[in-house]
């Protein structure tokens, strides 16, 4: 199988005034397309931070990343955010979503950035919405919506643009677990149909369904498996 | 730039106003401050310019009046106590003139008193009495329209004749033709030759409350005598100016080195005065203008830079699903122009409305340029962009990362 990620001994190095935070400490990761991972480890061992650099929202202090055997490193900010538009779907534990505007425009919001049409726009977003069991939501502002709900519109609003991976941090972090569950439903379905999901998680009913756990520690990659 | 993205931001700037009714209003004061007296200045200066040069061209172009006293006092090194030193302008300057004159289309003495007009017990008072010659009609571009004017022989043998402004007429006949009636003037009597041309009013005053008389005729029932005006029609007024300088200072024996003891008005100069006057009003007013526009902008640039604060999250998230540097710089630029265009067609609107006042107040012709009102949309986009530019840069230099975990 070809590595869609493809990462060596990526480091990563915060700047907190005089002091050095090191939140990866040289990760070595490959992961294949289709694959479903689940990131697990304890608070402070870089999962987050792993998932922004796979996620090109930020980049490696030091090391390599490929992304579909092209240099992630070597990329300036238009271009990351051209692959964030086509290549990656992210899901927050906080969702994240435009207060101001209904579910279907929050789902809608990427494809404005991806120049797509404002009638197909509208019409994806609405089956968008119906795939992730929010058909009769879509008019909803994110205020009128429960915290599940919330999360399903995230989902869909992260697959508008059609993307190769979906990477969720935390995804149900918000959720009690009959909600997480049925969240948990949709990443797997979403992995049948051949994304590429990982996940960031505490919860070890999130972790077991991936088909790999990556287990990070101090930023280094502590087993996999 | 994208129809889409283009919506989304005006979506977007409009939700941020919207939400912040209030502060976005209060911020916008300054812009409205400075483009209402943009526009007010404008259309209140050009009103004023408009009014003055109808009021002026009655009174001619090209004709120059010599007089004691100058029409508009100001200006640098008018020394007022010498002016009032000078000597009369008598009937010696205009032989002199007529003499001497050759750039002269025409020379006219105007003896001017205020007198009453009577007949029977019908009394017009205090009525521009003129004395001049034949050639008044041609320098004042002012004729008769019943009857006849002056002529030459009316002048030399003194003729007890006299030409009426409409104005007398309406008091003394206003029901009969006056010509071959007579008036008294006083106590003399004179017969009627004709009536003016009307010319309406100038600057608020009628211009037809008068009688013409030969200055000839009129030497007979002036008392003291004072200083007359001699008008000129020139033919350049620049180069009849120079020779009436040149003539006059001669007769006046005025030394070498030292100033004019006698004024060449004309409404040329006076205009020219004016406009020197609303010139230093209008640098003025701009002046206010531009601080309380720069003002504004500062108040701008503020309220954006609190904006990108509060909503550091959303660019995070904007950013995350692939909104690159330059479109978040546009949201963010569309939404300080958006403000202070907001600001500006206030402005617009309470110029208007200050301007229709300020006309109505001071019985002045309402106008107000178009350029105004493109001055002051362009000014409150300039504003918008100039200081919307820092805050929205600094939106769009944010990390992703760090905007994602802004608390
Ligand atoms: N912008 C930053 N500046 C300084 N230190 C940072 C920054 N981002 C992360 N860190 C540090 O890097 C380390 C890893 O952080 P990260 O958020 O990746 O952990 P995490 O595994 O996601 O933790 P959690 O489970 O609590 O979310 C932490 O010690 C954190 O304090
Ligand atoms: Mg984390």
């Amino acid at each position: 199988m070809s590595n869609l990620i493809e990462m060596k001994k990526v480091k990563k190095t915060y700047q907190l005034g005089e002091t050095e935070v090191h939140a990866l400490q040289g990760v070595n990761v490959k992961i294949s397309k289709g694959e479903f991972i689940s990131i697990v480890g304890p608070s402070g061992s870089g999962k987050s931070t792993l998932m922004h650099i796979i996620g090109c929202l930020d980049i490696p202090s030091e090391g390599a990343y490929h992304l579909q055997g092209e240099d992630v490193g070597e990329m300036n900010g238009d271009q990351l955010a051209d692959i964030r538009k086509k290549f990656i779907g992210f899901v927050f534990q906080d969702f994240y979503l435009l207060s101001d505007v209904t579910a279907w425009y929050n789902v809608a919001l990427p494809m404005i950035y991806n120049r797509v049409p404002p009638r197909t726009r509208k019409e994806r977003a609405i089956n968008l919405l119906e795939e992730v069991g929010l058909a009769d939501r879509i008019n909803h502002l994110p205020s009128q919506l429960s915290g599940g709900e919330r999360q399903r519109v995230t989902i869909a609003r992260a697959l508008s643009n059609n993307p190769e991976i979906i990477l969720a941090d935390e995804p149900t972090g918000n959720l009690d677990s009959v909600t997480g569950e049925g969240v948990m439903q949709i990443f797997y379905k979403l992995h049948e149909e051949g994304k590429t999901v990982i996940i960031v998680t505490h919860e070890h009913y999130v972790a077991d369904q991936a088909e790999r756990k990556i287990r990070l520690k101090d930023g280094m990659i502590e087993d996999e498996g | 730039m994208d129809r889409g993205f283009l919506l989304e931001s005006l979506r977007s700037a409009i939700e941020a106003i919207k939400t912040n009714k209030l502060r976005s209003l209060l911020t916008t004061l300054g812009i409205i401050i400075g483009v209402t007296t943009v526009i007010a200045v404008i259309s209140v200066i050009s009103g004023l310019k408009t009014q003055v040069a109808s009021s002026f061209s009655t009174l001619g172009a090209n004709v120059l009046y010599v007089q004691k006293y100058p029409w508009v006092m100001g200006g640098a090194g008018i020394d007022w106590w010498k002016i009032r030193q000078r000597k009369d302008i008598g009937m010696d300057e205009f032989r002199a003139l007529k003499e001497y004159g050759s750039s002269f289309k025409y020379v006219a003495p105007q003896i001017t008193y205020r007198y009453d007009v009577k007949v029977g017990n019908k009394n017009a008072r205090g009525v521009e009495v003129i004395g001049t010659t034949e050639h008044f009609p041609e320098i004042r571009d002012q004729g008769v329209k019943l009857g006849r004017f002056l002529s030459m022989d009316d002048i030399r043998y003194k003729r007890d004749i006299c030409i009426l402004g409409q104005d007398v007429v309406n008091t003394l006949y206003p029901d009969e033709n006056p010509i071959g009636k007579v008036v008294r003037i006083k106590g003399r009597v004179l017969t009627v030759i004709g009536i003016l041309k009307e010319l309406g009013d100038l600057m608020g005053q009628s211009m037809d409350n008068v009688v013409v008389v030969p200055y000839t005729t009129m030497s007979k029932f002036v008392g003291r005598r004072r200083s007359i005006t001699i008008t000129v029609l020139a033919q350049d007024e620049e180069e009849a100016s120079e020779e009436i300088r040149w003539i006059l200072r001669r007769l006046r024996k005025v030394k070498p080195g030292e100033d004019d003891d006698f004024s060449i008005n004309s409404s040329g100069a006076i205009t020219k005065q004016f406009n020197e006057l609303t010139r230093t009003m209008f640098i003025i007013m701009i002046g206010i203008a531009g601080i309380s526009l720069v003002v504004g902008g500062i108040g701008i640039m503020n309220i954006m830079l609190v904006s990108v604060t509060e909503r550091t999250r959303e660019i995070g998230v904007r950013k995350a699903i692939g909104a690159k540097s330059s479109e978040i710089l546009s949201q963010f630029l569309l939404e300080s122009v958006m403000i202070s265009f907001v600001g500006g067609i206030i402005g617009i609107f309470l110029g208007f409305s200050l301007t229709k006042l300020i006309s109505t107040i001071g019985n002045m012709p309402f106008g107000m340029p178009i350029w105004s009102i493109v001055l002051g949309f362009s000014f409150s986009f300039f504003i918008g962009v100039f200081f919307g530019i820092y805050p929205a840069r600094k939106a769009a230099a944010l990390s992703p990362v760090e905007a994602l975990r802004y608390e």
